[in-house]
């Protein structure tokens, strides 16, 4: 068993804990077990050879840690809000917009695995452990790994600010991201308690799920406002904080570097920075209080549901029927349509990424500006920013690997499969139906709303572009059978998904350049039912390359 | 027995999830030194009343005491005296089976030592002292039932809930689990012995609790449920009392189906 130092560190705060009612030797002893595991989280390929305990230093080391220096990398971007000219509520703002949407959405989509986990109830709860402590304990894992995330983005900006601004704005912005970190645990949190609170069984999961995407959406709409707040074209522009900026949050944090280094005495600034100390404190201490009930609404998590739902068989075999041939694709569909649908995990991951979706060519729509209103846009090749809908479904497909009970892929083993084609066709297809297609549509349908009908064929072509791809990021990125590999695996698969997303690009590209040609979109969306055509048909076995790999 | 106290007392003890209730008024009292068999058909509630006792589910309506305490209650300090082998059990197993038990018994307030010691020696006992630093990721299921058994007993608790536990074991191992349980009984331990193997049961209780839809439809000793009904075993016992007497039509059925020669 390891001794990280994050534990050495909370020894300090030992006193403070008890004071909450923790019992810390306890805590302490449950993170270190949980951190040890943590660090354990091996590819289930190692053999058991190796799982011998004595080899345990050479293994024991966080894949975690390991995959911070993307992180690392986000951060010598916003390093460069460091050089943007001396008014530091401007660029703390900006920083500190961009940080905290940065751990705000790794904390949703990643960490409330494990704010939600009840899988260890068993193990935990029935040792005479308070409510308190077990809650703690939890929530100081999830502060971990968000400090190190935290501190990973904001390394560069921190050396960078000490060299241009000096110690003590280095010492401001240190502290005011430990602020930060604790504001966001705990209003993640909160709003996950309030929801436990008011709802049981199945829908609060479903509730969950929604919360995680609006939260998603608030967060990156908050993150466009806060762009606004400035002009941006103007860098030196003296900029008047005002009452109305008190719902941005980031503000807080910026405003003590202008108060207290530039000895800038205006209330409002006062104020914000206390918004940004007190809040904080605030809701943690809010937090701890309500924490045992969490807790115990924790259980409604494993309860079994009021009533099962029946009656969306049919619905389910008459889509099978239409999108499937064969009868064990059209069983691997069903399949993989309920897993999608009834696992926790695989939503808690996948939701917030179709929030992703959503947002992301809104998003570019309107930071690229539009200055004659939406009326402008129409005529203007931007409804090609459709394409970035496509840039999760690498994500969404590389997930479809992936379930909580991986185990029970032995039945692929057992199964007299004859031809594994019809495994990955039944679950790409449900992933495209159920996740990918209605994204899709319900964003054309808003697209010919703001540029006009006259866009319907292009909205076509691209709908055919993205089939194509979904089934090139399945090829490239499927190196498993479908929901055949546990969560813990995931590793570093970022850098997988890269190509695809330029990609993505390229298709955008190309048909972008095609407008420019006569009938060119026309000859090209012809191309492209052929392409799909040749891909998609049963008797090309356009999977089987990849399954022969899979078998292996 | 009347003078002693009982260690557990359940009274009309209610919960439902949804409009289905699970549990429709239990009562219970529970001694010293009891081996209790809990048995009822799948979906009875035993495991919910256990999970009830041991403050895994709350919201229920009803008293429930253990040792005086209501596991509702924020003091947690109870479950010191209580093991617990649950039927679905998850094991930290990345963890070796030295570090699962060590952890273990410290949450039950132990000492490192202490609970490190003891976990070696029972583990050695069990014939798996050579795999104490393994992990548990590499047991097998009756090595891991083996793991559980430990890690409830490790600190000597007055009660225990044993959702069963000779599950994946050897007929060695299990010989040696029975023994262990009269014994722990002789010396005044409580035990909650729940499972669907009836002979196991009828030899090893020394009181039958038989749970039917959230309803305690029979308590006593064998030789008293025996002259209750008029059955031989355990098993008739428990059908008639769940009113279950098709299994032989409900087999045919079965098998017709199987077969494609009937449809439903």
């Amino acid at each position: 068993m390891t001794e990280p130092i994050a534990l050495r560190v909370l020894d300090r705060f030992r006193g403070l804990f008890s004071r909450f009612g923790v019992d810390y030797p306890v805590m302490r002893r449950i993170l270190q077990v949980k951190l040890t595991m943590d660090a354990r989280r091996v590819p289930t390929i190692v053999g058991k050879s190796k799982q011998r305990s004595d080899d345990q230093n050479a293994e024991d080391h966080n894949q975690f840690a390991k995959s911070l220096w993307i992180y690392a990398l986000f951060g010598v971007f916003c390093s460069a809000f460091m050089w943007l000219g001396d008014n530091y509520f401007f660029k703390m703002s900006l920083t500190f917009g961009v940080l905290m949407f940065i751990v705000m959405t790794s904390l949703i989509s990643d960490f409330s695995s494990v704010l939600l986990d009840i899988r260890d109830r068993n193990i935990l709860a029935t040792k005479p452990v308070n409510h308190r402590t077990l809650t703690m304990a939890k929530t100081m894992h999830v502060c971990i790994y968000l400090i190190m995330l935290t501190g990973a983005i904001a390394v560069v900006p921190l050396i960078t600010g000490l060299i241009r601004h000096g110690i003590l704005f280095f010492l401001i912005f240190a502290v005011e991201l430990i602020f930060m970190d604790l504001l966001v645990v705990a209003l993640t949190a909160l709003v996950y308690l309030t929801v436990l609170k008011f709802f049981d069984g199945e829908k609060l999961k479903d509730i969950i799920n929604y919360v995680q995407i609006g939260l998603t959406i608030v967060m990156t709409i908050g993150y466009q406002l806060l762009i606004r707040m400035f002009n941006l074209i103007d860098f030196h522009v003296t900029f008047q904080p005002k009452w109305y900026q008190l719902y941005i949050i980031p503000a807080w944090f910026a405003a003590p570097f202008e108060s207290l280094l530039h000895r800038n005495g205006e209330p409002i600034l006062t104020v914000f920075s206390l918004f940004g100390i007190a809040v904080p404190l605030l809701a943690f201490i809010i937090y701890i209080r309500l924490m045992p009930s969490m807790e115990r609404h924790l259980q409604k998590l494993a309860d079994p549901g009021g009533r099962p739902v029946r009656g969306k068989g049919r619905l389910l075999q008459g889509l099978s029927r239409i999108f499937c041939s064969g009868s064990q694709e059209r069983g691997f569909f069903r399949l993989a349509w309920s897993l999608m649908g009834n696992e926790r995990d695989f939503k808690l991951k996948v939701y917030p990424i179709l929030g992703f979706s959503i947002i992301f060519p809104f998003l570019f729509l309107f930071t690229s500006g539009f200055d004659d209103g939406l009326k402008g846009l129409q005529g203007s090749p931007k409804y090609l920013f459709i394409y970035f809908s496509g840039a999760m479904i690498s994500t969404i497909i590389m997930m479809l690997q992936y379930s909580n009970k991986y185990k029970a892929s032995w039945i692929y083993k057992t199964l007299p499969i004859s031809d594994y084609e019809e495994v990955h066709r039944g679950a790409l297809i449900a992933a495209i139906v159920r996740l990918i297609l209605p994204l899709f549509l319900v964003q054309s349908v808003i697209f010919s709303f703001i540029f006009g009908s006259g866009i319907i064929l292009d909205l076509v072509t691209a709908g055919l572009s993205l089939l194509l791809y979904t089934v090139i990021c399945y090829a490239f990125l499927h190196r498993n059978l479908p929901f055949s590999q546990p969560f813990d695996a995931i590793q570093n698969e970022g850098l997988r998904v890269l190509p695809l997303i330029l990609l993505l690009g390229g298709f955008g590209v190309l048909h972008f350049v095609m407008t420019f040609i006569n009938y060119g979109v026309y000859a090209y969306t012809m191309v492209l039912i052929l392409l799909n055509f040749l891909v998609w048909h049963p008797n090309r076995k356009i999977f089987k390359r990849l399954t022969r790999r899979v078998e292996n | 027995m009347n003078n002693v106290m009982p260690i557990i007392t359940i009274r009309d003890l209610r919960k439902r999830y949804g409009d289905r209730f699970v549990l429709n008024g239990i009562d219970l009292d529970v001694y010293p030194g009891q081996i209790i068999g809990y048995i009822g058909p799948n979906g009875a509630g035993k495991s919910t009343t256990v999970k009830i006792m041991l403050g895994l589910v709350g919201d229920f309506t009803g008293e429930v005491r253990i040792m005086g305490q209501s596991p509702d209650g924020e003091d947690v300090e109870y479950k010191r005296k209580i093991g617990y082998v649950p039927e679905i059990a998850e094991i930290y197993d990345t963890l070796t089976a030295r570090e699962y038990l060590t952890f273990i018994g410290e949450l039950y307030g132990l000492s490192t030592d202490d609970a490190e010691s003891k976990a070696q020696g029972l583990m050695n006992r069990f014939g798996m002292g050579r795999v104490f630093d393994h992990r548990i990721a590499s047991f097998s299921k009756g090595m891991r039932q083996k793991v559980l058994i430990i890690s409830s007993l490790l600190h000597n608790p007055d009660i225990l809930f044993l959702d069963e536990p000779l599950s994946g074991l050897d007929a060695n191992s299990v010989m040696v689990v029975k023994e262990v349980l009269a014994l722990l009984a002789a010396s005044g331990k409580t035990i909650f012995y729940s499972s669907h193997m009836m002979d196991v049961v009828e030899k090893i209780s020394n009181r039958i609790i038989l749970l039917d839809d959230g309803r305690v439809v029979a308590d006593g000793s064998f030789a008293e449920l025996q002259e209750k009904s008029q059955e031989g075993s355990l098993e008739q016992i428990f059908n008639q009392l769940t009113g279950f007497n098709e299994h032989k039509q409900i087999a045919e059925q079965f098998v017709a189906i199987v077969r494609g020669e009937a449809h439903d």
